[in-house]
């Protein structure tokens, strides 16, 4: 992870004894700054409360849905360096796995997802050990992108020829809704906002207390020490690439009930995912998860005011402020 | 070293070069003519891939059909012969495959789905003078670039915005439940926008009051927000005009805040009077209404076109497949009317033909007028009962009695 | 010149090497010329066919050596190019349509405002020493905002896009020719030779040595006294305005542009692609990339459109086609990690 190092190690002395000296300002500040926001817009908002408090259940559990996309992602990118295009393809190819198995061998939604999960991590392993380790350990950075840009297009392709590009639909099991605060809770988005947790505390959880867990943030920090030190860099690069799949996984089984399943359709997330990681940080599953409640709930409240693509905007922005003025990202800090 | 490079550089420019161009089977023959290519234009690939594969699907049927019906009599039985291209859903690619349908000799288009790529494959036919036949695309813009050579068979925007509205407050003042206000929900861009326009117009000659609810269909996963909103302003009626997916999300979200309305109503709308439509949305599609162009399912032709296209692709033949059809249907009576094959004349007697008997639920014969409109293009109303999609207004189309209001 | 580099100039005695500057530099023009050549006789001799897959593949070369003037020598990785290809298109857009200039004009007022606003992004960037990943990331949150920005300004008529009018006889002036003229593909080959000159001179320029010296190692640059913020910028202007050049051509020959064909991300995608694939930071390796990834994509197609007879099975299967392109790029870009074009100079060094 080269160009992580290098731009850690290009920020000015100044944020770095502020880093020091505060870890936790910044996150307690962002979490802050989300409660003035949605104070503000109760009482000046000029908007009906029942609607916001809608809208921020909504932002909320979206909120869980980019999480669960992201958490993959930045556990890639933040040990890896790979910026991988094929993650919503990946992504895809989950939510039909769990198609598959739902509508031919008659599994619960839920119970395919636990299934699809070593699917999947299997499958990421496979992607790293024969298309990617070379170019990764080579600190490549073009080359991986094309790698899974092309790997993208593949299963989108190959979806494409055996699912065809109806839109289709996995049975549900759990219908129904709950109403918070008289607002909207769907079950579906509720267990998906739920499986974002638990799989962000697991994997917290895990790189910090298991050996595995330890050898992939040795190498993220540092790969040439980790390796100096006898870890098999090759290896753990696989691993940690097969662990983002088996997010992956976890995502799509959580979004497969109340999501029109086309070949293209985890695409819809990538950029969204993209924002998140830098936005929380990179290789901080934390981060992707108070990125992703962030972003969820700029989303749709933004969207009182600025509807459609006007809500987009303001994500952007956002987005780009946090590149221009921390690009550690708000966890950056942590690791 | 450098100019043994650039050698190589230049030899493997002329060999791709020459490679790709090998020799298009074109010429169109002015005298004896055995066979006439029509192309067809749709994505294939891409995320618009299951429909365009439908709809391509649905120009094979129609041209073996016009085939085994005898090809085109007047041309001593010239069968038909089809070339497909992928648009790959991008308006550049849409381009170069209208290029290369032209240049392999096609006399007429068919296609293309999208209204971008509509766009430049418009500009492609006006410059080559071949006609295009629309069988969807539904921007005004399409028609309003003085194109002589397209010609479009379905309603387009602005005018379904006309006749849903009409329709809708046609059908309360019948039910006794006259309508005072309604909420409309539309993506954004130039579709949803001009339907909107049209009906808010509309409306507002009827004396109705209208909010206007917006959404972007990229990164469109949750549509509580918004139905929240529309159905913040008590409305008698909720409206909805998007594609399949975010429609969808609608309905669903409709069901579950169970707001206090008299029906919810779609115009052009993308998932509603889709057939897997009541099926994906459960509970939710239960009474849904949506007033849109559809395939007229009185009709026993359309009946039989429907069943054996779903015997021989495993699908169900949408209405997007049935305009294809007959598009091929309007070209081939073209070919007949014209009596040759060069795409001039073939043009002027698009421009002239009189089709009767359209296989879609339409108000008359198919008659372009001189922008290249059908002139009798218009949208019937149809609801979800038992989990199936009925025709419901007006009488002539009826396959089931309207429930309305819906609760 | 700055003051600073006059006064360095005995210092960097190596850029001006009579041996190593005056040979490459004239060899390059060489091939240039047999270039040239080449391109200006292929479509006399080429069918109708040719042209729709030699100009799409030439938009896709001058995008690709205006990515690599900034991405491959410029060492700053650009991942939204489609911002400065959209400029390009839809500056054209507007002024042709709304106020009649011609295309000519907007093509150069459209690479004015690419290089106006890509030297704006990047020494925003810059300033905030965005490197790597971060960079890329950044550059394509622009080329996001510029494509959501367009779908929502009444003036760039919103998600609606612009249609060229269509004029009744070929004019020059208003870059108009009818369908299938040679012109079509003599236009972008002239663009692309302008592109590929400008590399040429560039690259050996005192700027083009001095943001090299940058993109290896900065810090050492930048002791040497090189202004690395000046230089760098001088790559983004000129990379990001050939970029716009192409989208002005783009629009002029499809008659039609809307948001997603001018600022969306596979824009930017296109823009890696053929420097990858042909070798990034070599002057031709963006052209011999583009005449391979050009080509392929209708290549396959056709071939499996009519598949020879053990595969016809293959026939008519949706995304086979688009698969069977992307597992090709796959193994391009694993087994030739320099690219094409510089795997096969460096085989031919040994």
């Amino acid at each position: 992870m080269s160009d992580h190092a290098t731009a850690v190690s290009e920020t000015s002395a100044s944020e770095a004894i502020i880093r020091r000296a505060a870890p936790y300002r910044l996150p307690a500040g962002v979490v802050a700054a989300v409660v003035v926001g949605l104070v503000l817009t109760y009482t000046l908002g000029g908007r009906d409360p029942g609607l916001v408090t809608q809208s921020v259940v909504t932002g909320l559990l979206l909120g869980g849905v980019y999480a669960l996309v992201s958490i993959g992602l930045t556990l890639i990118f933040g040990v890896l360096g790979v910026v991988n295009f094929g993650h919503g393809a990946m992504l895809s190819m989950s939510m039909f796995i769990v198609y598959w198995m739902t509508t031919s061998l008659g599994l619960p939604v839920y119970l395919a997802t636990v299934v699809a999960v070593p699917l999947m991590m299997g499958f990421g392993m496979l992607v790293q050990r024969g298309l990617l380790n070379k170019l990764t350990l080579e600190g490549n950075h073009e080359g991986p992108l094309l790698v899974t840009l092309g790997l993208s297009l593949l299963i989108i392709n190959v979806l494409l020829m055996i699912f065809g590009g109806r839109p289709l639909s996995v049975p549900s099991s759990v219908e129904g809704s709950l109403r918070v605060f008289g607002a909207i809770a769907s079950y579906e988005r509720m267990i998906a906002f739920g499986g974002a947790l638990l799989v962000a505390l697991l994997l917290t959880l895990a790189l910090k207390k298991t050996s595995l867990g330890m050898s992939i943030r040795a190498v993220s920090a540092n790969s040439q020490g980790a390796q100096l030190v006898g870890v098999n860099v090759g290896r753990i690069y696989a691993l940690t690439f097969g662990i983002g799949s088996a997010c992956v996984a976890v995502a799509g089984g959580l979004l497969a009930p109340f999501l029109s399943l086309t070949p293209t359709v985890g695409e819809e997330f990538t950029i969204l995912a993209f924002v998140i990681v830098v936005l929380g940080g990179l290789g901080s599953v934390v981060g992707a998860m108070v990125g992703g409640v962030v972003i969820g709930l700029v989303q749709t409240v933004g969207a009182l005011y600025l509807p459609g693509t006007g809500s987009l905007i303001l994500v952007f922005a956002v987005f780009v402020l946090v590149l221009l003025f921390r690009p550690q990202g708000i966890f950056g800090a942590n690791r | 070293m450098q100019k043994l490079m650039g050698v190589a550089t230049a030899v493997l420019l002329t060999t791709t070069l020459v490679a790709c161009s090998d020799d298009a089977s074109g010429g169109r023959s002015g005298g004896n003519v055995d066979e006439v290519t029509i192309g067809a234009l749709h994505p294939l690939t891409g995320s618009l891939a299951g429909v365009g594969t439908m709809m391509s699907n649905a120009a094979k049927m129609a041209v073996h059909d016009l085939n085994e019906d005898g090809g085109i009599e007047c041309l001593d039985g010239a069968q038909l012969r089809l070339e497909t291209g992928d648009s790959k859903g991008t308006a550049s690619t849409g381009q170069s495959e209208a290029q290369r349908l032209i240049d392999n000799g096609a006399v007429a288009l068919v296609g293309t789905y999208q209204s971008d790529v509509t766009q430049n494959v418009a500009a492609v036919a006006e410059r080559s003078g071949v006609p295009l036949v629309i069988d969807v695309a539904v921007d005004d813009a399409i028609l309003e670039q003085g194109y002589q050579n397209t010609f479009r068979i379905q309603p387009d925007a602005t005018s379904m915005g006309t006749d849903g509205g009409q329709a809708l407050f046609e059908i309360a003042q019948q039910n006794g439940q006259p309508i005072d206000r309604v909420s409309y929900i539309h993506l954004e861009g130039a579709f949803g926008q001009s339907v909107f326009d049209a009906f808010a117009a509309e409306a507002k000659s009827a004396g109705v009051e209208v909010s206007e609810t917006t959404y972007s269909p990229t990164n469109f996963t949750d549509a509580t927000t918004v139905v929240r909103q529309a159905a913040a302003k008590n409305p008698d009626v909720i409206l909805v005009t998007g594609y399949y997916p975010d429609s969808l999300l609608i309905a669903q979200a409709v069901h579950q805040l169970n707001p206090e309305i008299d029906a919810l109503y779609g115009i052009a709308n993308g998932a509603f009077d889709n057939t897997s439509f009541p099926a994906d949305a459960g509970n939710a599609a239960t009474g849904v209404l949506s007033a849109n162009y559809h395939f007229d399912a009185t009709d026993e032709r359309v009946q039989d076109i429907r069943q054996r296209f779903e015997e021989q692709y495993g699908q169900p033949m949408e209405t997007a497949a049935v305009l294809t059809y007959q598009a091929a249907v309007v070209i081939e009576q073209a070919l007949e009317d014209a009596c040759t094959d060069a795409p001039a004349e073939v043009r002027d007697a698009i421009a002239a033909a009189k089709i009767e008997d359209p296989l879609l639920a339409f108000d008359g014969p198919i008659v372009f007028d001189e922008t290249g409109q059908n002139k009798n293009a218009t949208v019937i109303a149809m609801q979800v009962q038992n989990g199936q999609v009925e025709q419901v207004s007006p009488e002539q189309f009826k396959t089931s009695d309207i429930v309305y209001p819906v609760k | 010149m700055t003051p600073t580099a006059e006064r360095l100039k005995s210092d960097i005695r190596a850029a001006d090497d009579p041996r190593l500057r005056d040979n490459s530099t004239r060899n390059a023009f060489v091939v240039l010329g047999a270039l040239a050549v080449v391109l200006a006789v292929l479509p006399l001799v080429a069918n109708d066919r040719f042209e729709t897959i030699a100009v799409q593949t030439l938009i896709f070369a001058i995008i690709a050596v205006g990515w690599n003037l900034m991405s491959g020598y410029g060492g700053l990785f650009s991942f939204g190019h489609a911002a400065f290809f959209g400029i390009g298109a839809y500056t054209d857009a507007y002024l042709v349509v709304e106020h009649g200039i011609s295309p000519w004009i907007a093509m150069v007022v459209g690479a004015a405002i690419a290089a106006l606003a890509g030297v704006g992004i990047a020494s925003l960037c810059l300033r905030y020493e965005l490197a790597g990943p971060y960079f890329a990331l950044a550059t394509f949150a622009f080329a996001q905002l510029f494509l959501l920005l367009v779908q929502n300004l009444d003036f760039l008529r919103r998600t609606e896009g612009f249609n060229l009018p269509i004029l009744p006889e070929e004019s020059f002036w208003m870059l108009q020719f009818e369908r299938g003229s040679d012109i079509y593909v003599w236009i972008p080959a002239g663009l692309l030779l302008v592109g590929l000159a400008i590399t040429i001179l560039y690259v050996r320029s005192r700027a083009g040595q001095f943001v090299q010296a940058a993109r290896d190692d900065e810090v050492a640059a930048a002791s040497l006294g090189i202004n690395v913020m000046r230089v760098r910028l001088g790559a983004v202007a000129l990379s990001c305005g050939i970029t716009s050049v192409a989208g002005t051509f783009y629009t002029q020959y499809h008659f039609f542009v809307g948001p997603h064909q001018a600022f969306g991300a596979a824009v930017s995608i296109e823009a890696i692609i053929p420097a990858v694939i042909g070798g990034i930071g070599t002057i031709w390796g963006p052209l011999v990339g583009a005449l391979i990834v050009g080509p392929l994509a209708e290549l396959i197609e056709s071939v499996l459109r009519d598949p020879p007879g053990s595969l016809s099975f293959l026939q008519g299967v949706a995304g086979l086609d688009v698969a069977v392109y992307a597992a090709l790029l796959i193994v391009i870009v694993l087994f030739m990690r320099k690219g094409i074009y510089g795997t096969l100079k460096d085989r031919w060094r040994k």
